[in-house]
């Protein structure tokens, strides 16, 4: 009999947890969206510091303002360029993608590229990708001599918006943060696109 | 017998060559008053011999058809991006009609930087994409390498605020193209094919594959691949359903002329040649509905005429085939 009751005990205890284990999943949920929230806030945040250290950098330029003269153009370039990358001397690879917003940005180019909704933005990335694609680092000037890989426009709707300073680039299976005005590599997500999911 | 087959064969020739030399510097656009006048280039800039012949070319045809701006359709400047860059594959081949007031109108191609925005010629006024009106006409110029969602955003706002007749979007990948090496930008096209439907785009003009297309009416959209006045890729076009016509044999060049609600195009090789031509009819509009267009082809040009080296479609311009 004490038996009986001690078996039921437990199947009613099981079932009270089977009824409250879900809720408590449901919570655990929570911080982790808020953790990608976190992760995202720190990626705006380091973003926008970039851009105002290279507004800052420009300022001590001459500004840069439509001319018939283009040596003043690619002078322009190659002094913002000089000035960063000396202001930014020391950065590595994850100051910017830190290692959390990495993760962040492969689950949502793995889930932008692969299966049959992915196979339009596969194919927008085939298309251009250059045979031979160079090695790159930050602080590196993105090579003139490469032509620029469309980056999948389906894509960019789903990462977060960038400053008009910055823009997203592929080179190869790399996915680059480039600075549009000074050419350089900001930072890098090594072999963002897993592999397998281009030819 | 074999030396009778080579009489003939090199009297076809011949007789070819004449045709086509007769057929060379011939205008077929109307000229009518008060129209816009444009030419459009892509994928020119690699400084090659052959970018000057184009533009030399473009130049002669200007004594007959005094165009007024020029819509570039990007690789604008392919490799280096020094200032001998912009002199070498821009300021010289196009001097004379830069000296003779053209302007010319820029979008970036994949082998340009963001920088040449900021170069006056190419009138961007430092905008990646931006917008601008002649007559009638207006023109989005865009930057198909980077569609952010502000510049889709930009787009659909300008073409809803748009009171023009005509509304020519123009950008480097093209949303539909037969060309074996890169082909239709299908993901591009899932974007901003909605907009040209809903705001009533009549025409689309693009390179990046380095021949010449016109491409059969899609949604109502007539679309132009011109991605051949300087890079070539001879023998790159495949027969598609798409190809109203096409020509990937020689380098070449478009003029555009506007009038009212009809929009006359002919398409010249390097040599001088008429590869295609006609004319797009503006359809009167409903209210509330996009204005769609019809095509005739062959406007002006010499009827039925075909020539060698055409992609199955041809580049026939009889004056009864309507689309």
């Amino acid at each position: 009999m004490k038996r009986r009751i001690r078996v039921t005990r437990l199947l009613l205890w099981l079932s009270v947890l089977a009824f409250v284990a879900p809720g408590f999943a449901g919570q655990a949920r929570v911080p982790g969206e808020s953790e990608e929230a976190r992760d995202l806030k720190t990626f705006a945040d380091r973003v926008q510091a970039y851009v105002k250290m290279q507004k800052d950098l420009e300022a001590s330029l001459s500004t840069l303002k439509p001319t018939k003269d283009a040596a003043q153009i690619v002078e322009h370039q190659h002094a913002l360029a000089r000035k960063i990358a000396d202001a930014r001397r020391d950065a590595r690879q994850g100051d910017i993608f830190t290692h959390e917003v990495t993760e962040r940005f492969r689950k949502i180019i793995r889930k932008a590229f692969q299966g049959p909704e992915g196979r339009l933005a596969r194919r927008t990335i085939q298309q251009d990708t250059p045979f031979k694609v160079p090695v790159l680092r930050v602080n590196d000037v993105y090579p003139e001599g490469i032509p620029l890989t469309t980056t999948p426009p389906t894509l960019l709707l789903k990462l977060p918006e960038l400053p008009p300073e910055l823009a997203y680039r592929f080179v190869g299976r790399d996915l680059t943060l480039k600075d549009i005005k000074a050419g350089l590599i900001v930072d890098i997500i090594p072999k963002a696109i897993p592999r397998g999911l281009l030819l | 017998m074999t030396a009778i087959r080579c009489a003939a064969f090199v009297s076809c020739v011949a007789l070819a060559a004449i045709s086509l030399s007769l057929h060379a510097q011939e205008l077929t656009l109307p000229l009518k008053t008060d129209s816009v006048r444009f030419a459009a280039i892509g994928d020119m800039g690699n400084g090659n011999k052959e970018q000057y012949e184009v533009a030399g070319q473009m130049l002669a045809y200007r004594g007959k058809f005094p165009f007024e701006f020029v819509l570039m359709l990007g690789d604008d400047l392919i490799g280096g991006k020094e200032p001998i860059d912009y002199q070498n594959k821009f300021e010289l081949p196009y001097k004379a009609l830069l000296d003779a007031g053209v302007k010319f109108y820029a979008v970036f191609g994949n082998h340009d930087i963001s920088n040449e925005r900021f170069y006056k010629l190419f009138n961007m006024n430092g905008q990646e994409y931006y917008t601008f009106k002649k007559g009638n006409v207006r023109f989005f110029a865009l930057d198909s390498n980077y569609m952010k969602p502000q510049q889709l955003a930009w787009l659909e706002k300008e073409l809803q605020n748009s009171g023009s007749d005509w509304k020519i979007c123009y950008f480097h990948h093209p949303l539909y193209s037969s060309g074996a090496t890169h082909g239709s930008a299908t993901e591009l096209r899932l974007l901003l094919e909605p907009l040209f439907v809903k705001y009533g785009v009549q025409v689309v003009f693009a390179g990046h594959d380095h021949v010449y297309e016109r491409v059969k009416p899609q949604k109502g959209t007539y679309y132009f691949t011109e991605g051949a006045s300087g890079e070539l890729r001879k023998g790159d076009l495949r027969k598609t359903d798409l190809t109203a016509a096409g020509y990937d044999q020689d380098r070449s060049f478009m003029l555009v002329e506007i009038a009212g609600d009809e929009l006359y195009f002919q398409t010249i090789s390097r040599t001088g040649v008429t590869v295609d031509s006609g004319v797009i009819r503006r359809a009167a509009k409903i209210a509330g509905a996009a204005s769609w267009p019809t095509v005739r082809p062959g406007h002006g040009g010499l009827p039925g005429r075909t020539v060698a080296n055409a992609i199955g479609v041809g580049f026939t311009r009889a004056p009864t085939a309507t689309e």
